[in-house]
């Protein structure tokens, strides 16, 4: 498998903080790739350079051989890399099916054709969960329903790399559960998908392989069996605690 | 409320209709013999109507708030003025103000729609008032005397009546297309969450140019008819702050991001100036003030969102109201960590 991301020496700074220093990893085609990390350890900074939200201080991100460190979003999600974000962000005054048509009209690598925008709106409101709740307004949308429009709006785009900054958080187990194999669906259907989360459990059965963030450092990286043998994550990022095979998962630090 | 793809409402066939019939009527109003004051007080609702429904597509349906359209409505006027004075025949004048309102809406959209919200409200002020300042003391335009168009032929109410009924039709007609379209899809998303937009595709600050010089486009028009009309212009009225305040305060009290509200926020706006303006100076700005407290306090969705409920509790259905106004479903947005 080829590298589809390779990100070099990314680095963030906000004022005097550093949140994300010297980062360097790569992504191959059609993994899922989980980003991990306490509380404030950079990963959602690093996402949204990736997206073309932030500019990065320093760094390369390069995407099939093409760098686009610094391209604005509008401009990114059209080489097929599109986000979701954490606290789901719909277009509230409008329906749950015009959030999506937003994304399927300008996300697109190509214009759809002409007719087949609202068989495809259906098919993805399907695939999502949403189905009959198209003409809601999206504000009226609870948090799991929210979730599931920001993955149905940023699949609208068409995306290569799907960005899902803590997808399940805030879901109860059974929402979780959908949500993830919704994200093994699209990995086997071809999607490479990034992936930050924080339920412990949910990242260890999805992804295939996990990089570590601490203090906007890499710390390790690796398939999830190599995470939770790692002393230096256990140490420095779980504690010492023997929690592994634990059933529950880990009670994060506030 | 049906499961309707796209933005197609059930209504809008009916809507089209009334449009339609309006039309017909304000066409049949000179020859029917009313009052000259009636025609005039018709007249200028319709450039009201205009500019309101131009603010709308902006500040409604973009939700970016300018308090700087009064320069819009100058530069049509002083265009259309000097032009006319020019030789240029009237239609081409009014036609020529329109082309430079929407250019001058680019050279203040590239460094103001870098900013956002609050911050790109108060820089319009500015711009109004430095365009005003500059309006005044420039020897070309006459200065703060004004500047006096000269009459070719006989003057005809009508003619006037029925090139203001255009600019006000051709307003409608754009923001009937522009709300039902893809672009104006992208507009509503950059209301609702411009970075969000941004991540899915849409290129706020383009659209954001785009929608500006359109609205500023049907403005300068509507500037230009006035300037035809009431044949003496001066900076004092067409580029006042208070004229960019009272474009903004008829689409909020008729309904932001609608497009019966903009149109009755004019009409309310014009008849209530028109009575109180004569009897009370001075009032008319008190009472706007506590309509447009009461509005943003009780019914965001203005007058036609107040419609909208009455005449849901008219038909005794309690279902939720899915166009409720703009204002009220806006929420804070929280950005990532």
């Amino acid at each position: 498998m080829t590298d589809l991301l390779s990100v070099e020496g990314l680095t963030r700074h906000f004022g005097g903080i550093a949140a994300v220093v010297n980062l360097h990893f790569r992504v191959k085609e059609g993994e899922i790739f989980g980003i991990i990390g306490p509380n404030g350890a950079g990963k959602t900074t690093a996402f949204s350079m990736i997206a073309g939200s932030l500019v990065p201080t320093v760094g390369s991100i390069r995407f099939r051989d093409r760098e686009i460190g610094g391209w604005p979003s509008q401009r990114v999600v059209h080489l097929g890399i599109c986000r979701t974000h954490q606290i789901p962000r719909p277009f509230t005054g409008m329906t749950v099916y015009e959030n999506v048509e937003v994304g399927m009209r300008y996300g697109g690598r190509r214009t759809p054709p002409r007719g087949s925008i609202a068989d495809e709106i259906e098919r993805i409101l399907e695939f999502t969960g949403l189905s009959g709740w198209g003409a809601r307004p999206a504000g009226s949308l609870p948090t799991g329903n929210r979730k599931r429009l920001e993955l149905a709006r940023a699949l609208a785009t068409d995306p290569v790399v799907l960005l899902c900054d803590e997808i399940c958080g805030g879901l109860n187990p059974t929402e979780t559960a959908d949500i993830l194999s919704l994200l093994r669906r699209l990995r086997d259907g071809g999607i490479t998908i990034l992936y930050i989360e924080h339920d412990m459990r949910a990242v260890m059965r999805t992804c295939d392989r996990i990089m570590v963030l601490n203090y906007g450092e890499k710390l390790a990286e690796g398939t999830p069996e190599e995470i939770q043998d790692d002393e230096g994550v256990i140490e420095a990022y779980l504690g010492r605690r023997s929690w592994m095979g634990r059933a529950e998962p880990i009670e994060e630090r506030p | 409320m049906t499961a309707a793809p796209g933005s197609r409402t059930p209504t809008s066939r009916t809507a089209y209709a009334v449009a339609a019939l309006a039309l017909l009527a304000f066409l049949a109003v000179p020859l029917v013999g009313i009052t000259n004051n009636a025609i005039r007080l018709l007249l200028t609702t319709f450039l009201w109507v205009t500019t309101s429904l131009a603010w709308n597509l902006l500040g409604g349906v973009t939700g970016q708030v300018s308090f700087g359209f009064a320069v819009f409505y100058g530069l049509g006027a002083y265009t259309a003025g000097l032009s006319i004075n020019g030789g240029v025949n009237p239609y081409a004048a009014i036609a020529a103000g329109g082309a430079v309102a929407a250019f001058g809406s680019l050279l203040i959209g590239l460094p103001t729609f870098r900013l956002r919200g609050p911050y790109f409200a108060i820089a319009t002020i500015g711009v109004n008032e430095a365009v005003r300042i500059v309006m005044s003391n420039l020897e070309i335009t006459g200065g703060a005397s004004g500047l006096r168009l000269l009459q070719a032929g006989r003057f005809s109410q009508a003619e006037h009546y029925y090139a203001a009924l255009g600019v006000a039709a051709l307003a409608f007609l754009v923001s009937w297309r522009v709300m039902h379209s893809t672009f104006g899809l992208a507009l509503r998303a950059i209301r609702e969450d411009q970075d969000a937009a941004a991540d899915v595709g849409v290129h706020p600050f383009r659209c954001k140019l785009a929608v500006h010089a359109l609205a500023a486009c049907l403005t300068g028009l509507a500037g230009g008819v006035f300037a035809h009309y009431s044949a003496y212009i001066h900076p004092d009225g067409v580029f006042a702050f208070a004229t960019s305040t009272s474009i903004l305060l008829m689409p909020v009290i008729g309904g932001l991001g609608t497009l019966s509200g903009p149109v009755i926020g004019a009409a309310v706006y014009s008849i209530v100036q028109e009575e109180m303006v004569v009897n009370f100076p001075q009032f008319h700005l008190l009472l706007y003030g506590a309509l447009l407290i009461l509005i943003m306090l009780f019914e965001p969705g203005g007058l036609a969102g107040l419609w909208r409920r009455l005449a849901r509790r008219l038909r005794g259905r309690n279902a939720a109201d899915p166009g409720a106004g703009i204002a009220a479903q806006q929420q804070p947005t929280g950005g990532g960590s």
